[in-house]
């Protein structure tokens, strides 16, 4: 039980996501579980392997992705644009969508495939999924 | 695949945002000075379309995706900088056709 709080907090701080205590410490023996948690929770593009990666989305990529958003959204600068603002709830459709993937790869380099790219709904999952693909990069 | 936490999209969807994303790639690969204009129909014809055409309209829908492709090929194979070729007849009237 102790292991299993202490994977809690560790997932819990960075990304500011809480699941309830009692659901994972049922019978949360091992990571997999906890992952379990996360899918119920409505994060399944997230398993155990990459929570490290997740979680090292550096502020300044967050900013970087934020800037792009607000520029490609053209919203106006009063705007809260936060790492969990919804791209549809500021107003983007499927194409705005496509059209902020797009800038984000050309942004960072990097390719971002199709499917992946369907998923990214907040600027948080795009940063993430950008540090993902920035450390697969190899070294040009 | 596992579920996704985006907005569920049926396969036309797919097709449709996939062909969109495949134009703008294709006009990353063209010249500063075509790109922006490559961009900006394919900006007007996908938004124009979105807003004009029925989503229930799957027959047309399908005729304009299976046309996309082969603009989007025409696009890619050939060194096409010129976009006459490319400005389309828009759906129904607006557009006369040649």
């Amino acid at each position: 039980m102790p292991t299993v709080s202490a994977s809690y907090a560790t997932f819990t701080s960075p990304l500011r996501l809480t699941f309830p205590t009692n659901q994972v410490a049922l019978k949360a023996s091992n990571l997999k579980m906890v992952s379990m948690g996360w899918a119920k929770n409505g994060f399944p593009s997230l398993r155990t392997s990459r929570f490290r990666v997740s979680c090292a989305a550096k502020p300044e990529t967050v900013q970087k992705v934020c800037d792009i958003v607000r520029k490609q959204l053209a919203l106006p600068d009063e705007t809260q644009l936060t790492p969990d603002s919804k791209f549809s709830a500021l107003g983007a459709d499927s194409l705005d969508t496509v059209e902020i993937v797009m800038s984000l790869e050309e942004e960072f380099g990097i390719s971002v495939e199709e499917e992946s790219s369907q998923n990214i709904t907040t600027v948080q999952e795009a940063a993430d999924l950008i540090e993902k693909l920035v450390q697969g990069k190899p070294e040009a | 695949m596992p579920p996704s936490s985006g907005p569920r999209l049926s396969g036309m969807q797919k097709q449709v945002l996939n062909l969109y994303r495949g134009f703008l790639r294709a006009a990353r690969s063209k010249s500063a000075e075509d790109r922006p204009k490559i961009e900006s129909i394919v900006f007007v014809e996908f938004r124009h379309n979105a807003k004009q055409v029925d989503r229930k309209n799957f027959i047309y829908i399908g005729y304009l995706l299976h046309r996309g492709k082969k603009q989007l090929d025409q696009l890619k194979s050939l060194d096409t900088i010129s976009l006459s070729s490319f400005d389309l007849g828009l759906p129904q009237t607006k557009h006369t056709k040649h």
